[in-house]
């Protein structure tokens, strides 16, 4: 293994990120290929983790965009400051100077009106490349979709009032996606993929111990083990890393050093949080008690 | 290895792949090859990752993409250093569905004409009918549809009628004014200023969004038999009341019904549709959807949702039928498999159809009674 990626695996893992050689090998191609990294996957496996982290390795800022439906480029890019040009305007009439209407006009269209919305923020950062998290890009339209594209391919950005505005760093860019929606061919071409599923039981074994402190090995284990085949049943919401988490501080505070019926029935609202999946759990073990969800003995 | 080499088996690669269904365009090799100054190509395992966060672009090309990377880069380069192209073994030959045919052929025409007059097949369920409870209709929405006879069909089409209503209602229901986002709505902002002198107080409008419409492939084969004279009301049902719906048919090809549904009464939809052929044979999903794929490219896109109404029971290559899902999957913006089969709890989805269709699916629900419809409407927005 390369010597960069394993201090990639081993600065993440440092920023309390337990982390897998997919995912370092992608982070490393990433910083250096200077390609945007989409990760896909299901929720709750840390993929907005990735980028976090990485604006800690790079010790850069991170900027985040959160999508949502009916994200518009206004909201993304740049608005004016409309009420303050407004006031602006006002308190001029009032001074009554008579200067053109020229430069009246240039000046409420200048930088002091600009707001900057994150894509803006991302490319005029002076001191070095930030990392720019795109999340949950499933949930904009395509229109919107095919205008960031355009921004990452040239990185400048045109305001008609003032002029271009170039990157001075390109920023390291990460796009999660739920897949609520398929994004485009366009997209997927220009990024680097990265999938994480959820993590295997020595992977969750180890993010248990890394992130709940004073929970013994016993619980763990069983922890782990018990949200493994959870997951296999078919719910409507499958517990992802955040409730196993949830789950396990719950269980320490409770000072349970295993899990027993009792206990699981009691703290159930931490990893089920639907009322069907409920049901078809209670009823799962009615069937064959919990014997199914716990490691073998021995 | 000279980098010479390595590139051109990159490139090679990369053919390989294309050749496997992954869209390995000219910007993925080229990044390849760049990657490799900075990869430890002298290990396997971190050369694999490092080709596959460049070449897979989505989950369900990642089996397609571990073959070909398990044939094409060899664990042990012998003398000549460079592997050379390495066939991948072809996915099962095809079952013959001779038999299907000829039979389905001489059922096909006979299936309709049975359906609206209420002589049944003599297929008896053994299920008692339902006593009448406090809730008649409950009842009834909670029975599978292979247990209900064709006597019911009028109660059935008007409770179907109901829910199609209410789907409908979910699907086009508009955007209201929002206090924040979206454009200015100027005329809510002169209106609301209109006491201040000048316009402070902006209001705002959510963006107009196009129409979803909705494309139904519902399965007519003879495996579907008992559940697609109901699907099928519930494909009229749904197209009477919602304008922007397409609906076709598949056993062994596919066929257009949305004008055979454009009638008044649903006896009158089962008298167009007898001239419709092809019903209650065998399945072929795949070639199906291919066809669709062909002939009516242009109905699928974000805003569309499309439902496949079907059992998977295939006879065809499931290869075909994952590749034709995943052509409609990148375009549509949800694809909804309603497998009636599903209502039996203890159905796996192991046919070899269903197991190849269901990675590529956004929501894999029920269809075998009127409750699993009525959820639908949850699934119908986009």
């Amino acid at each position: 293994m390369r010597d960069e990626i394993r201090k990639i695996q081993d600065m993440m893992e440092a920023a309390e990120y337990v982390t897998d050689a997919p995912v370092a090998t992608s982070v490393h191609l990433a910083m250096r290929l200077r390609k945007p990294l989409l990760i896909e996957g299901p929720a709750g496996v840390g993929k907005t983790e990735v980028a976090k982290v990485m604006s800690r390795m790079l010790a850069t800022n991170l900027i985040r965009l959160q999508c949502y439906e009916g994200l518009d480029v206004s909201t993304a890019l740049y608005e004016w400051n409309y009420q303050k040009q407004l006031l602006h305007i006002k308190l001029d009439e009032t001074a009554r100077n008579n200067r053109p209407i020229g430069e009246k006009e240039h000046e409420i269209f200048s930088e002091p009106f600009l707001l900057r919305r994150p894509l803006l923020q991302a490319i005029t950062q002076e001191s070095q490349a930030p990392v720019l998290l795109v999340d949950e890009v499933d949930r904009v339209d395509e229109e919107f979709e095919a205008f960031m594209l355009e921004v990452f391919s040239e990185w400048q950005i045109t305001i008609p009032e003032i002029g271009t505005i170039k990157a001075t760093h390109a920023p390291h860019v990460v796009l999660t996606s739920n897949r609520t929606r398929e994004l485009s061919d366009a997209l997927r071409r220009r990024c680097l993929y990265l999938w994480i599923d959820y993590p295997t039981l020595e992977k969750e074994i180890r993010i248990i111990e890394r992130k709940v402190p004073g929970v013994n090995a016993r619980l763990t284990r069983e922890v782990a083990k018990f949200m493994e085949t959870l997951r296999d049943v078919r719910l409507a919401k499958v517990p992802g890393v955040a409730e196993t988490l949830d789950w396990a501080q719950a269980l320490v505070s409770l000072h349970a050093d295993h899990i027993d019926e009792d206990l699981v029935n009691e703290t159930l609202g931490c990893f089920l949080k639907d009322a069907d999946d409920l049901k078809r759990f209670r009823a799962e073990v009615t069937k064959a008690g919990l014997a199914p969800f716990l490691p073998a003995r021995g | 290895m000279a980098a010479r080499e390595l590139s051109s088996a990159v490139v090679r690669f990369a053919a390989l792949l294309r050749r496997h269904g992954l869209s390995a365009t000219l910007v993925h090799v080229t990044d390849a090859v760049r990657a490799l100054d900075h990869l430890d190509i002298a290990d396997r395992g971190e050369l694999y990752l490092g080709l596959k966060t460049i070449f897979v672009g989505r989950p369900e090309e990642a089996p397609a993409f571990d073959r070909c990377f398990e044939a094409f880069w060899r664990r042990e380069p012998d003398g000549e250093g460079i592997p050379g192209l390495v066939q991948i073994p072809p996915g099962e030959t095809r079952e013959s569905d001779a038999t299907l045919k000829s039979s389905g052929q001489k059922r096909e025409s006979l299936a309709l004409e049975t359906w609206g007059t209420g002589a049944d097949e003599g297929e008896d369920t053994g299920e008692p009918l339902s006593v009448p409870a406090a809730s008649d209709t409950e009842a009834l929405i909670g029975r599978d549809f292979a247990t209900f006879g064709a006597e019911q069909l009028d109660e059935i089409l008007r409770l179907t009628l109901k829910i199609a209503r209410r789907l409908a209602h979910r699907i086009t229901r508009r955007r209201r004014p929002v206090r924040r986002r979206g454009r200015v709505d100027i005329r809510r902002t002169l209106r609301a200023n209109l006491t201040k002198g000048d316009l402070i107080d902006l209001r705002f409008r959510e963006r107009k969004r196009k129409k979803v419409r909705l494309v139904l492939l519902c399965d007519v084969s003879g495996s579907m038999d008992l559940y697609s004279r109901f699907l099928l009301q519930f494909l009229f049902a749904l197209q009477s009341v919602f304008g922007r719906v397409e609906t076709f048919t598949f056993s062994t090809r596919l066929t257009r019904i949305t004008d055979h549904l454009r009638a008044r009464s649903y006896r009158q939809v089962l008298r167009r549709l007898s001239e419709v052929r092809d019903w209650s044979g065998g399945t072929r999903i795949g070639e199906s959807l291919a066809q669709f794929n062909r002939e009516w490219p242009q109905l699928v896109d974000r805003r569309t949702i499309v439902i496949v109404l079907s059992d998977g029971w295939d006879t065809g290559e499931p290869e075909l039928l994952a590749r034709e899902l995943l052509r409609i999957k990148r375009r549509a913006g949800r694809v909804i498999w309603l497998n009636p089969l599903l209502g039996n709890p203890s159905y796996e989805p192991l046919t070899r159809g269903m197991a190849a269709a269901l990675p590529l699916v956004d929501h894999f629900a029920p269809g075998h009674n009127l409750a699993a419809l009525r959820d639908l409407a949850t699934k119908l927005s986009l």
